[in-house]
């Protein structure tokens, strides 16, 4: 046998392998039965979501029709903020805000993560694993608030100065893992074959090596775009979240001026609202660690 | 000897760290940072106003000036006066730290200890229903923002629609029950928002040591829980925990917990630096950006040392 | 073992923890006011004193020559460290101004033996120099500029403290004469201001820029501590003896006799030992603290909450539960919040081509009749600031009872008309940015004029928002004419409408305090005339000419006037109010402890 088809044959094997990880996480997933409730509420927030994109609901989230703090009515669902807009079209439009936040920064921090943390791990104790190191080293020494604030301020007013910093720190502990998965991928027949028979290594780092860590990728993201939902939040409150538009978290930073005086629809509507989606997420993103990990425990 | 040698090691490697931090933060926080000038202008200013207070602040100078003279302020620990207050920063932070390391210790380590002893308890009872009991709160926890726990516990605990029995704000502090009236509600929160990711973290750690064959052998001789979670669990389990404790540190320390300051009218550190950042008042963000950065060298430094002290198989390289 | 030496850690961190703040003040039997504040003071130095909130502090550490009286409305002035009120040439240009004497600073290590020497003209001068000194960062040089004889030349020859300002004498160490370069009537009430404070020379030269937290004045409290979340003032032992002449201070038994005021007369102030003054900006935490009835005695009411507490809102009143545990005082404040126009933004101010001119002014006039000052002040100030037209405010005495109020009334049609007659579509419309710092409710008044703009025809997505990070830089971007639209809230310095009508006065243009840019020789003709006139009927009808060219040239959408509520713990006898240096009523605070 020519090393060529060794190492097609080993890469079969390695795919193979990589199948049935999947048709059997797939298969244990289904039968995760809380996994799936999860999973089913997340696809209910998502139509949600799509659904204000499509134009179908929630588009006159701005709309200001109704009185200061209207109770809650047949025409206000939820009631009606400050300035008589609808607490109701604004609490599901704001899931938009959350998918778009989430999603922005959940794949591209991953995408971050993954060739950062695979160059580093295929090149381990190279000049280019030290600076991988180096930067996650720096960013992660900054503290979290400190450096999304300073970033969101250096872009003034950018829309998406917010995403960046998010995107900039969170990309770290996906790095980490996956360079820690390819240390010990890399010591595998498969790619040691496949550098025998002369393919390029970056073409190996991203053909082979890459889509071996892909379960580790698929659970970082789902933890990614839960901390980004709730770092919205909190940027939010000290007015560095979302410019224009209406988010979560901007509800709840105009509740901390109305709960004191006895308002509390914002803060109720968008509370639960955001509860459900982030749980949701949480135990759908344990379904799958469950399913793909068979260490974890 | 060879402890030192090590340590004088990692100090210098950790050089490009803290220039990197540096810079990064000085670009960041201080050249594309808010620009202060125009909140320390009068009512009706003139452009020759606006040019002498630029000079005073220094922001005439070139970049590369102002970041040298930057690197020269944490070598000396000297960062001169804020522009706000005009206070000495070193007496900012000396005054402000040891109370944000007050309001957070207790909820840092009763956090670390309360997820550690749950951890411990779900994972002996692994897959039954006080493990799925545990678990479940722990991902309830997870879920609930920050932001809702403050201003939830405050209105509960602190005010008159509510309980009623602590201060709602301030830090009057002179004996150890004024300590506890103020800090158990912020030290609450802490441990409630803290607790869920404190508890799967340490579960994780301890579940996979328990399927090692020791413990297994161990448990199948029939040793007491305590003993065999505490001997043959705990004590080689302990370099995840102190790494994660460890990593915390700086953070906590140099940071404070900037929400519960705010809201609990704390005078922190935290509410100082973020007060600095909404105002640019560029020394104070230049102190607590160079600080966190120097003590989170020191901290790898010490954690690898811990690691030795735990694990006498961890070579010193 | 491990365990228990994390307990170790535990028990021991918690002691270390403890012991915090050192030695707790003995605080029985002295009487301690508790008061907040809704914003923290940057600092306490009489030259950066630009706000109400360190005011609060810098008039009662420091002594001004002169103050406002304690009860008076309108306000009054009365002497302060002045012995009386200055006597002035015919020309108006020369004040003479004699001092107390035997007053000292507060006891403190700059001086020789640690001992406060006698205040005299000198400091009066050294302190009014330090604004004119680079290196002090002065915020309130703008008051004195170009009005005192050699002062700006003084600083031009780089402010050498050696050099003498002609301007500027102490005839000897108890008499002082400033010689004016034109007739300034409002000088007397600059000397009220935070920023007439005055410092000692040895301090502000010991201290450094640190003087800035530490100081040192002759006025009724020490400051002891202060930091971001607190003031503590301590009662200044020594002050002098001046028992309070309660007809002198504006006494009016119908106003202050259910406050008990009538308790301090005859006494010398300060009454209370010790003055606790919080800052808390966030309202829910500022209220919560106040009706545990011990940590707060005093607090500004956030005007979302107006509706928990108030029966009526014209007037005022409490619902009863409320009234029996709290007093109240409620006053519009001396300022506004207004939108002005940037004139010099060719697409809605000022443009070289006649026509466009033209129809640049309609489109001003159509977005004032667009804005809804009613909804703004329903929603925002729970329906108590008060809408006026112009920009002679309510609360000044040459306000405009029979001014027409066409300007400040919501006019949709109208609005439309003007729009459609001047050619206006909603394609051809110019897109309106909207600045605002970062913060919630900015975010809202934005959403609010958007809906606004959309009732006239002003297509939504042609009102765009730009944020900036910090109040900061918005203000740059005011200075550097950036965005077409400036909304501002201005307070005014002292009671007279003089302090408004110089925010349209063209050579105070971007960077100065005319940031809309409005430039209007007629005006800024009236203007020069007024400035140099004494108060009187004259001098008002110019003004309010003045306020009707701003009105009728559609520059500037006002105003509201917001209103003030403070409620206070009954145990407490005093009369909070606020207006202009804020905090001088605290030496009239007095507790009833029994």
């Amino acid at each position: 046998m020519s090393s060529a088809s060794v190492a097609a044959e080993n890469t079969t094997i390695a795919v193979r392998g990589r199948d049935s990880l999947w048709s059997k996480a797939f298969y244990k997933f289904r039968h995760d039965r809380m996994g799936m409730v999860a999973f089913a509420l997340v696809m209910a927030y998502g139509v949600m979501a799509l659904g204000t994109v499509f134009g179908w609901w929630a588009n006159d989230w701005s709309e200001i029709r109704g009185g200061r703090f209207d109770p809650i009515s047949a025409d206000f669902w939820f009631g009606s903020n400050v300035n008589g807009q609808d607490i109701f079209a604004r609490t599901v439009f704001s899931t938009r805000t959350a998918f778009e936040v989430g999603l922005v920064v959940a794949i591209l921090s991953t995408l971050i993560g993954a060739v950062l943390g695979a160059v580093a791990g295929y090149y381990s104790g190279s000049w280019i694993d030290e600076l991988v190191l180096w930067l996650k080293g720096v960013l992660d020494s900054i503290p979290f608030y400190l450096f999304v604030a300073a970033v969101a301020f250096a872009m003034q007013g950018s829309a998406y100065g917010m995403h960046v910093a998010m995107v900039a720190t969170f990309w770290t502990t996906t790095g980490r893992l996956v360079r820690g998965e390819v240390i010990k991928l890399k010591q595998f027949e498969f790619v040691e074959a496949a550098r025998a028979i002369g393919l390029p290594e970056l073409k190996i780092v991203f053909r082979h090596i890459i889509p071996n860590t892909f379960h580790i990728l698929l659970v970082q993201a789902t933890i990614v775009f839960v901390a980004a939902i709730k770092s919205e939040v909190i940027l939010s409150f000290l007015g560095l979240g979302v410019k224009n538009g209406v988010s979560w978290g901007r509800m709840l930073a105009e509740a901390t001026y109305e709960v004191g005086a006895g308002h509390f629809n914002n803060f109720i509507w968008a509370s639960l609202f955001m509860f459900g989606l982030v749980m949701a997420f949480n135990m759908f993103s344990d379904a799958l660690q469950d399913a793909l990990d068979p260490r974890k425990v | 000897m060879e402890i030192l040698q090590f340590a004088l090691r990692k100090i210098i490697g950790g050089i490009p760290l803290i220039l990197g931090v540096t810079f990064i933060s000085f670009l960041l926080m201080v050249y594309y940072g808010p620009d202060k000038t125009y909140e320390l202008l009068g009512k009706n200013p003139t452009a020759e106003q606006i040019e002498s207070v630029r000079a005073e602040l220094g922001y005439d100078q070139p970049f590369l000036q102002r970041y040298v003279t930057y690197l020269r302020e944490i070598v000396t620990l000297d960062f001169g006066n804020s522009f706000s207050s005009g206070e000495r920063v070193n007496s900012i932070l000396k005054r402000t730290m040891p109370i944000s390391l007050a309001v957070i210790t207790p909820g840092f380590i009763l956090g670390n200890l309360l997820g550690l002893v749950l951890a411990l308890v779900a994972a002996y009872h692994r897959s039954g229903w006080i493990d799925k009991a545990i678990m479940g709160f722990s991902v309830v926890g997870m879920s609930i923002s920050f932001l809702i726990v403050v201003i939830a516990f405050q209105l509960i605990f602190c005010s008159s629609y509510g309980l009623n029995w602590f201060p709602s704000r301030g830090w009057d502090v002179y004996s150890l029950s004024d300590y506890l009236r103020f800090v158990t509600v912020p030290t609450m929160a802490t441990i409630f928002v803290a607790l869920g990711y404190n508890t799967r973290f340490y579960r994780a750690v301890i579940v996979e040591e328990m399927g090692r064959d020791h413990v297994r052998t161990a448990r199948a001789f029939g040793t007491p829980p305590a003993q065999l979670l505490y001997r043959s669990v705990l004590k080689n389990s302990l370099i995840p925990i102190i790494t994660r404790i460890m990593f915390s540190i700086p953070l906590v320390v140099i940071s404070g917990s900037l929400i519960i300051e705010t809201y609990f009218g704390i005078p922190g550190v935290g509410k100082v630096t973020y007060d600095a950042i909404t105002q640019g008042d560029q020394p104070i963000l230049k102190a607590v950006v160079g600080l966190t950065a120097v003590l989170f060298v020191l901290t790898l430094l010490i954690t690898d040392i811990l690691y030795r002290v735990v694990d006498p198989r961890v070579s010193l390289k | 073992m491990k365990l228990f030496r994390l307990w170790l850690l535990l028990g021991l961190s918690v002691a270390i923890c403890a012991c915090g703040n050192g030695e707790r003040p003995d605080t029985t039997g002295l009487k301690v006011y508790k008061v907040a504040l809704d914003q923290s003071p940057t600092n306490l130095d009489p030259a950066q004193g630009a706000t109400v909130y360190s005011n609060h502090l810098i008039v009662n550490a420091y002594d001004t020559l002169y103050s406002y009286k304690y009860l008076a409305r309108p306000f009054e002035l009365k002497p302060r460290l002045a012995e009386s009120l200055p006597t002035v040439s015919d020309d108006g240009l020369v004040y003479t101004f004699k001092l107390k004497s035997g007053v000292r600073f507060i006891d403190d290590p700059c001086f020789a033996d640690g001992k406060g020497r006698e205040v005299v003209a000198q400091d009066v001068i050294y302190s009014l120099q330090r604004h004119f000194d680079p290196a002090s960062l002065s915020q309130g040089s703008w008051v004195w500029q170009g009005r005192i004889a050699g002062l700006d030349d003084w600083q031009k020859a780089g402010s050498d403290y050696a050099q003498p300002v002609s301007g500027l004498t102490a005839l000897d160490d108890h008499t002082l004469q400033i010689t004016l370069v034109k007739p300034y009537p409002q000088l007397v009430h600059t000397l009220t201001m935070g920023f007439a404070g005055v410092v000692p020379r040895e301090a502000v030269e010991k201290y450094g820029r640190e003087f800035s937290v530490r100081p040192v004045g002759s006025g009724p409290f020490r400051v002891q501590s202060f930091d971001t979340t607190r003031a503590v003032l301590v009662r200044n032992p020594n002050y002098r003896q001046e028992p309070v002449d309660l007809a002198a201070e504006g006494y009016d038994p119908a106003i202050h006799q259910a406050y008990g005021l009538e308790r301090i007369a005859g006494r010398s102030p300060p009454f209370v030992d010790r003055v606790e003054v919080n800052f808390i900006a966030e309202d829910t935490a500022r209220m919560t603290s106040l009706t545990k009835g011990d940590e707060l005695h005093a607090a500004r009411v956030p005007s979302p909450t107006y509706d928990l507490y108030l029966s009526s809102k014209n007037p005022i009143t409490l619902k009863p539960e409320i009234a029996a545990k709290y007093h109240m005082v409620n006053w519009t404040e001396p300022g506004f919040v207004f939108q002005t126009f940037n004139m010099d933004d060719p697409d809605f101010g000022y443009n070289d081509d006649p026509e466009r001119n033209e129809r640049n002014h309609a489109l001003r006039c159509a977005i004032r009749k667009g804005f809804n000052w009613n909804e703004r002040n329903e929603r925002y100030y729970s329906g108590v600031g008060k809408i006026f037209p112009g920009i002679i405010t309510p609360a000044m005495p040459e306000y405009d009872t029979e001014l027409s109020r066409d300007s400040v009334i919501h006019d949709i049609s109208g609005a439309k008309a003007l729009l459609a007659d001047a050619g206006w579509t909603p394609e051809n419309l110019p897109e309106l940015v909207y600045g605002i710092p970062a913060s919630v409710l900015q975010n809202q008044y934005y959403e609010q004029f958007r809906g606004f703009m959309s009732k006239i025809g002003y297509p939504a997505e042609k009102i765009v928002v730009k944020q900036y990070a910090t109040f900061g830089d918005i203000s740059k971007a005011w200075k550097q004419s950036r965005l077409p639209l400036i909304n501002k809230a201005w307070l005014l310095d002292y009671p007279d409408a003089e302090n408004t009508l110089q925010l349209f006065y063209g050579p105070n243009r971007a960077p100065g305090s005319n940031d809309g840019n409005y430039s209007n020789p007629q005006y800024d003709a009236m203007f020069e005339r007024a400035a140099v006139m004494q108060p009187g009927p004259e001098r008002t009808s110019l003004y309010r000419r003045m306020n009707r060219l701003v009105i009728n040239d559609c520059a500037t959408i006002t105003g509201l006037s917001r209103a003030v509520i403070i409620f206070w713990d009954k145990r407490v006898i005093a009369y909070p109010d606020r207006s202009f240096v804020g905090g001088f009523y605290f030496p009239y605070v007095d507790i009833d402890d029994t």
